[in-house]
């Protein structure tokens, strides 16, 4: 398998390192509900064709590839990391310096290997970008494909900037395994919103690995809506390592009809008065699988962090399967700290008093199962986008309840 | 359930009523399609169907209506907004045409007016913090924009105070028309110096044991249920 031209030597440790382990299999602890061991045995194209997709987005990956359509707004920079690091000793030097990753795994490896293309998008000192940058995230193959995609956000110190991530399969497509690494950097008083959308082919299999650094006074909104997929697996890591960090994680997943969705969450706080609030939701349907694992780690110097977890899951059907885990790891001891999951059913009293008021069954399970979800959508503010998710979500769940 | 004869007229008010686990919310909820009962025998004809053969939506469509004894709490779901939804389902089950925001609008606000109600109420999460009163006239609001051909008010007095109990009467009083009728299920006979009906039932054991006029309510709040069960021999 595999053979590209691999230039650096780390890229060569990094396929070494892959082909010991291979893909995740339901033996490995962090992998348990989400395997991906019959990708082994596939005969796979690691290098697939490049793509040339018409996107009204300014940001585009395209099979791995990204580019920058358009002009950049000003004081914003689209460079290659290797170029960005090269010229900016300073921010090198800050970027080598920051956390290591916790749980590395062979995706991360594989994407080291084999990505072609790294670039920064850099949001330079002080400046603050108005219009929300849109990212198209496109994959497509005329064969079973393995795609890497790598992106690098910089935030340099009071830079403020909203992303919107749109991740899809251009139809007709084959089987693909998309495996995404970001790593994003919010330096002191920086202020990030990122919104993913997840909403890839029924032959697709998508792992997200997004890694924050955030450094004091910085704040950062992201917000994952899975929508669809065959397999999705998000590995969402908060690194906060200053001040008066604010870190906030929303993720909604909806998995229909042989779809699994994956969310594992790391928020590591390393440094005193800081906070983060996750609040995940789920509704699954048809024989869906979901997963939610939320670690936490308040280390000895981080007192008087704040953090706190929610997840809360809607079983809308009886074949489908939800497996919760929050782990909480504190070694401070003047923090304020919670958890919570609980997964249930649709209120049948509440389904009864809706129908008994002229509203048919689906439609009432519809309106409840919105209400549910609506308070991770409330929370965000980009309102185009907000509408759009709104209108798919609705849609997902009227066609995944019609099975 | 073990057996009742019961007719209902329109522009009739029939009480009924009985001592604590007679079945009176049972036939309620039997009536409303509430789906923890299963009927195993006889029939419920109502305006030439029999509503046995109906699913709760297609029972409110045909012009049932129950007010809860205890109304749902449904958070994220407003009542303006699941009303509008239940408006024109309905409106469509029966062939006319959607309305539209502007008139919904004009509708709601003379709506409101019967049980004085308040739009900042309508907007809050259904019942989601409500007081005892304030779910009860959200029930009889709801029951006159659905304006219902047959009425049943599952306990409506419970937990009101005096205040509340009139508001609730007079939003029902103002809904009876010749065309509707209503069941008031109560276990004092309070309700009913408000809500003045025409026939009075008695339920005990399942089954109805004594019918008569208003005179009966007034009798039974004096001598209570237990020289009726003892007439029964029982």
């Amino acid at each position: 398998m595999l053979y590209t031209e691999l230039s650096s030597a780390t890229q060569k440790e990094a396929l070494e390192r892959f082909k010991a382990k291979g893909f995740p299999t339901n033996k490995w602890e962090e992998w348990k509900y989400a395997s991906l061991k019959s990708w082994n045995e596939k005969d796979l194209d690691w290098t697939p064709a490049s793509l040339h997709e018409s996107s009204t987005a300014s940001l585009q990956t395209q099979n791995g590839n990204t580019t920058f359509q358009g002009s950049l707004p000003a004081g914003v920079e689209f460079i290659s990391f290797d170029a960005f690091l090269a010229s900016n000793p300073a921010l090198a030097a800050k970027w080598e310096q920051r956390l290591p990753i916790l749980d590395q795994n062979s995706l991360y490896d594989l994407n080291t290997a084999l990505v072609a293309n790294t670039q920064v998008l850099w949001v330079k000192s002080g400046v603050s970008v108005d219009d929300a940058i849109t990212h198209d995230f496109i994959v497509s193959a005329s064969k079973a494909s393995a795609i890497q995609s790598r992106l690098i956000v910089f935030l340099e110190a009071d830079a403020t900037l909203t992303l919107i991530e749109r991740a899809f399969t251009k139809e007709g497509s084959a089987e693909v395994l998309s495996n995404f690494v970001q790593e994003i950097y919010v330096s002191e008083k920086a202020n990030l919103t990122y919104v993913k959308e997840q909403d890839l082919a029924a032959n697709t299999s998508h792992i997200d690995h997004t890694f924050i650094t955030q450094l004091s006074d910085s704040q950062v909104d992201l917000f994952t809506f899975s929508l669809n997929a065959e397999y999705l697996r998000n590995n969402l890591h908060f690194y906060s390592d200053g001040e008066h960090v604010v870190s906030n994680l929303n993720g909604l997943y909806v998995p229909g009809e042989n779809q699994l969705m994956d969310s594992h969450t790391v928020v590591d706080h390393r440094k005193p008065n800081s906070e983060s609030n996750e609040l995940y939701k789920g509704v699954l349907m048809g024989n869906a699988t979901g997963v939610f694992n939320g670690k936490i780690f308040v280390r000895p110097d981080a007192q008087k962090t704040n953090a706190f977890q929610s997840c809360k899951n809607v079983l809308a059907s009886t074949r489908a399967t939800m497996n919760t885990k929050p782990q909480l790891e504190i070694w401070a001891d003047d923090v304020k700290c919670s958890h919570g999951t609980t997964t249930g059913q649709l209120n049948e009293e509440a389904l009864f008093y809706l129908r008994s008021r002229g509203i048919s069954l689906a439609n009432a399970r519809t309106l409840l199962l919105l209400a549910f979800v609506q308070e991770v959508i409330d929370r965000v503010t980009h309102e185009e986008t907000k509408l759009r998710l709104t209108d798919k979500i609705i849609s997902k769940i009227q066609t995944s309840l019609a099975i | 359930m073990k057996g009742i004869n019961l007719e209902i007229k329109a522009g009739e008010v029939h009480a009924i009523m009985g001592p604590n686990g007679s079945g009176k919310s049972t036939l309620a909820s039997v009536l409303a399609g509430r789906e923890d009962y299963e009927v195993t025998g006889g029939s419920v004809d109502f305006l030439g169907k029999d509503l046995l053969d109906l699913a709760p939506e297609e029972r409110a469509a045909e012009g049932l209506f129950l007010a809860f004894q205890y109304p749902v709490e449904i958070p994220g779901v407003s009542t303006t907004n699941f009303m509008k939804s239940a408006v024109n389902e309905i409106r469509k089950y029966r062939g006319e045409e959607a309305l539209d925001a502007v008139q919904f609008l004009k509708m709601f606000k003379e709506k409101m007016s019967y049980v004085n109600i308040d739009q900042s109420l309508l907007s809050r999460a259904l019942n989601e913090g409500f007081s005892g009163g304030e779910k009860k006239r959200n029930e009889i609001f709801q029951m006159a924009v659905l304006e219902p051909k047959l009425a049943i008010l599952d306990e409506t007095d419970s937990g009101l105070d005096i205040d509340a109990l009139r508001i609730v009467a007079e939003g029902v009083n103002k809904l009876k028309s010749p065309a509707n009728a209503t069941i008031v299920v109560t276990h004092y006979q309070r309700l009913l110096d408000y809500i003045v009906p025409d026939f009075v039932h008695v339920l005990y054991k399942g089954k109805i044991v004594k019918s008569g006029g208003k005179e009966l309510a007034l009798e039974l709040e004096e001598r209570g249920y237990d020289w009726i069960i003892s007439a029964l021999g029982e």
